[in-house]
């Protein structure tokens, strides 16, 4: 993973002077550190977890422990990094062991809770991990723990000695693994790391903190409750830093793609400027207070750190901006930001209709409330404007744009859930369901205004082609 | 081509979507770069999302095989998705020579997973494979969404993929209830402003014609239609149907291409046709060509008359039932909408509705206008044996024993303007649903001379 991006940074040193700065590399390799492509240079406030699951994969590796462990934290946390971490470390500790007796010292199986959606799955991919070719088919029809044992056994005797090399297990999304029927995936690896016969390590990783009581007792009785916990960043300070840890350059990115010191210096001074800016600043702890995800800062400054070129080697605070703008931007109200005339009546119309005390209406009650509104008021506004009333079809043909945007949504009762089944859960348009015949023509489909009464005066609001009475009337 | 350059061309040839295609470029980089695992893309229909995204793909020469662009409509189960990204992603085209199959089978997130990363192999100098789907919001509900927000990070580190989502709903309905992914990177493609939507049709100007005027005549055609439409789609359907008829008269010489507000007033009945019948597609653009152009020999109730009995010449044919059938679609439209309870006073026989008590006048007053009531609320299941009753008492004459009411019945229900509401099993207590409108229910009443108006019941 280090060695990302060496190869394009030669060359192009190749073409440039000596002397010049090499931007894109500084680009490309801050870029892959913002999207999570490499890990950051370190881990902030992460050294306690990153210390517990290192030494037990050290451990299971060095001395053939079995070992079981949770590493438990929220999403976006770092748990991946530290397990990443830890496994890079332990290869470059055991590289070299490798090399000379040419078999790997360890196996690295990697399972998702997500991708393995059960057990025969699973087992099929791990023995794709570890490299047997053999066709499973027949032994999967057994067992799953006589499964596991065979394809175990099958590494030991491929190597030279009886024994065979430590398996390290990571277990993503451990909680969806242990939703797997009677767990056996589960029961068999923390029975084999107990059993002392095989040295083998399982990490779960999980984001839920009530892992434990999705066990069964016989798995939970195998396991070590050990359990690791990876926090958010505890103090705005420490999200911070976690930001200008990826921003910055550090000392091995100086050596990789030789980049001057007084270059990096002035760089990462010009970040910490950035990053003490009033508008960076008050977004930073703006997400640091709603979501502590650091994710979403570092994804605020892809757009700026792209624009890093040879004639403007440092982050520029002009291009940070509107990315900061963009994700404050709701993106409902943007939507609805330009739409026709006729569309922002009809939203007007289902908030009156709201207001009037109606939970739910369909198109005939919205076109009815509008026509009686603007036969109504077109007397009065005919000194000003052409506002006409559409007719029905052209009414219709807008709320369906607005159906089509979920503004409005149709209101599925039981009956239609039931009797579309799951299959058809993925439309949401008004002939939802319509294939069974249970529902009414869809000017008669119940539906609902995804928008509160304050929006669609924000709405109103915003625009400045409205009417003076469609705003009166929005503001009833 | 350097980014600046593709930047630069697409924003000519894209007029008012430079700030998306900048901000597209920004992320995706040059092919070795890291590009974020997932982007969002969404924007109202007709603002130029996908047509962007696909040049901006041909220019990255990302078009032969590490691009694969994909539309959840055709295909809408995972293993469509998976196998037509891989064929993509691999260069593969099913043809004759290798019998129609696909790259690899795949029909499971884990094997796409594992095709996927034996595909894109271990090198550390990946490019960055594309998968664009289209019509994203299709694919909630199921699996294949979370996995392909996650599909970078399930593919580990090393693996370089850029899913492309495009939508048109916001990113806040996406949102997956198994939390884990983050949120992606959004781009947002707002509808376009009036002069962009004026940059976009000048390219439409027909040759030969002076670009000022077409603009003239574009500009005017926009502050008639953007009340109710905003769609550039839509304004170009009219302005190709509207502009010939526009300039006809100046090639008959009757006027000259500055009098400009007297051939828009020339042109004024084609424009009032044009908000409704050629807005809503009920006049074809064949049958549009027939009508005649504008000039100043024609009047122009002539024109208005001549279109709308055009949009109506193709829209009866379908009603043309036989005559008892007619009356049992009316009967079944009354069952639908009249409250049961008011039967005797509508049906029953000897009596005139119109001349019934002033009570049953007050009652329809009180709730009319009313936001519940059944004209607005949708037609109700009615038994078959209240649509049978009604049937025999707004028939005038006696039936003719020989018209088999039960096979109408039946026909009525495969034409599907009776829904059959009760289980299809249920040979006895059969409910029905009446699903006309009452535009239609008007005109079939008045081919069978049925003053249908008499009978109903609380409608305005």
């Amino acid at each position: 993973m280090p060695a990302r991006g060496r190869a394009s940074s030669r060359t192009r040193m190749d073409v440039d002077s000596a002397d010049s700065i090499d931007a894109g590399a500084v680009k490309k390799a801050i870029l892959n550190r913002l999207h999570g492509r490499t890990l950051l240079p370190e881990l902030v406030g992460l050294d306690a977890p990153f210390d517990s699951v290192f030494s037990l994969l050290s451990r299971t590796v060095a001395s053939a422990e079995g070992n079981t462990a949770l590493l438990i934290g929220p999403r976006g946390s770092g748990k991946s990094s530290i397990v990443q971490k830890s496994l890079d470390m332990l290869e470059r500790n055991h590289r070299g062991t490798q090399q000379t007796s040419g078999t790997p010292s360890y196996h690295v199986v990697r399972l998702n809770g997500f991708i393995h959606t059960n057990d025969k799955i699973a087992l099929r991919d791990i023995a794709r991990q570890l490299l047997i070719k053999q066709d499973l088919e027949d032994i999967l029809i057994g067992s799953f723990s006589d499964a596991f044992t065979y394809i175990l056994n099958l590494m030991r005797t491929s190597g030279d000695e009886a024994s065979m090399p430590p398996v390290l297990f990571i277990l993503e999304e451990f909680d969806l693994l242990a939703q797997h029927p009677k767990q056996s995936l589960l029961y068999t690896l923390f029975d084999i790391a107990q059993s002392q016969q095989t040295p083998i390590a399982v990490l779960g990783v999980t984001a839920r903190i009530d892992v434990m009581d999705l066990l069964e007792k016989r798995v939970k009785s195998r396991f070590s409750h050990r359990q690791i916990h990876a926090c958010n960043a505890k103090t705005l300070d420490d999200f911070i830093l976690i930001a200008r840890v990826a921003l910055s350059i550090h000392s091995s990115d100086q050596q990789q793609h030789q980049i001057t010191k007084a270059f990096a210096d002035t760089f990462n001074s010009k970040v910490s400027e950035l990053l003490s800016t009033e508008s960076v600043l008050s977004y930073i702890s703006e997400v640091f207070d709603i979501g502590k995800d650091i994710r979403q800062v570092l994804r605020t400054f892809v757009v700026a750190v792209s624009k890093i070129s040879d004639s403007q080697p440092y982050i520029d605070i002009a291009h940070v901006k509107p990315a900061i703008a963009r994700e404050r931007e709701s993106a409902k109200m943007q939507i609805l930001g330009s739409i026709s005339l006729l569309d922002l009546c009809l939203i007007i119309s289902m908030k009156s209709l709201v207001q009037s005390g109606n939970s739910k209406y369909n198109f005939e009650m919205v076109y009815n409330e509008y026509k009686t509104f603007m036969s109504r008021h077109m007397i009065a506004a005919s000194g000003g404007g052409a506002m006409k009333v559409y007719k029905k079809p052209v009414a219709l043909k807008a709320f369906e744009t607005l159906v089509e945007l979920e503004i409005v949504r149709p209101i599925l009762t039981s009956a239609v859930l039931s009797e579309a089944g799951s299959g058809a859960s993925g439309r949401n348009d008004l002939l939802a369901g319509s294939a069974q015949g249970v529902r009414a023509p869809k000017e008669y489909r119940m539906v609902q205004l995804m928008l509160e009464p304050g929006q669609v005066l924000e709405l109103v609001s915003q625009r400045l082609d409205v009417p003076v009475v469609i705003k009166r009337w929005a503001q009833q | 081509m350097s980014t600046e350059d593709v930047n630069a061309q697409l924003s000519e040839k894209f007029p008012g979507r430079s700030e998306q295609i900048d901000q597209l470029l920004s992320l995706l980089g040059e092919p070795t770069d890291a590009s974020p695992g997932c982007i969002f893309v969404y924007g109202p229909s007709a603002s130029g999302k996908t047509t962007v995204l696909q040049s901006l793909f041909s220019h990255y020469q990302a078009g032969e095989t590490r691009m694969a662009y994909v539309s959840s409509v055709e295909c809408f189960t995972a293993r469509l998705l998976f196998e037509r990204t891989l064929n993509a992603w691999a260069g593969h085209v099913p043809s004759k020579e290798n019998a129609y199959s696909n790259y690899r089978k795949c029909d499971s997130l884990v094997d796409f997973v594992a095709r996927v990363s034996e595909l894109l192999g271990d090198e550390e100098q990946a490019e960055t494979h594309y998968l664009v789907v289209d019509q994203a919001e299709r694919l909630r509900g199921t699996s294949v969404l979370t996995s392909l927000v996650r599909l970078s990070e399930l593919l580990g580190l090393r693996a370089n993929v850029c899913v492309v989502l495009v939508s048109t709903v916001v990113w806040d309905k996406f949102r997956v209830r198994h939390g884990g992914a983050t949120d992606p990177t959004l781009v947002f493609f707002p509808r376009y402003t009036k002069a962009q939507t004026l940059d976009i049709l000048a390219h439409d100007c027909p040759t030969g014609e002076p670009p000022g005027f077409f603009l003239t005549f574009v500009d005017a055609l926009y502050e008639v239609f953007h009340r109710n439409s905003t769609s550039v789609q839509e304004l170009r359907h009219l302005v190709a149907m509207l502009y010939p008829k526009f300039v006809q008269p100046v090639f008959e010489g009757q006027a000259t291409r500055s009098e400009f507000s007297r051939l828009f007033k020339l042109c004024q009945p084609y424009f009032s046709a044009a908000s409704e019948r050629l807005y809503l597609r009920e006049i074809s653009t064949s049958e549009w060509q027939r009508v005649a152009p504008a000039s100043a020999k024609n009047r122009a109730e002539d024109v208005a008359q001549a279109i709308y009995e055009l949009a109506d010449g193709s829209g009866s044919g379908i009603m043309d039932l036989p005559y008892y059938t007619k009356f049992l679609l009316v009967a079944g439209y009354l069952a639908s909408y009249n409250p049961s309870r008011l039967d005797m006073q509508y049906f029953a026989r000897g009596r005139d509705p119109s001349a019934k008590g002033r009570k049953r006048k007050r009652q329809a007053e009180d709730s009319l206008g009313g936001q519940k009531r059944q004209q607005l609320l949708g037609p109700r299941a009615f038994a078959i044996e209240r649509l049978l009753a009604i049937f025999y008492s707004i028939v005038a004459e006696a039936v003719d024993s020989s018209v088999d009411v039960q096979v109408q019945i039946a026909s009525l229900v495969t034409l599907r303007l009776f829904t059959r509401t009760s289980s299809g099993d249920r040979l006895d207590g059969v409910k029905c649903r009446c699903n006309v409108g009452l535009e239609t229910i008007r005109a079939i009443s008045r081919s069978v001379q049925f003053e249908v108006d008499r009978f109903l019941y609380d409608f305005a």
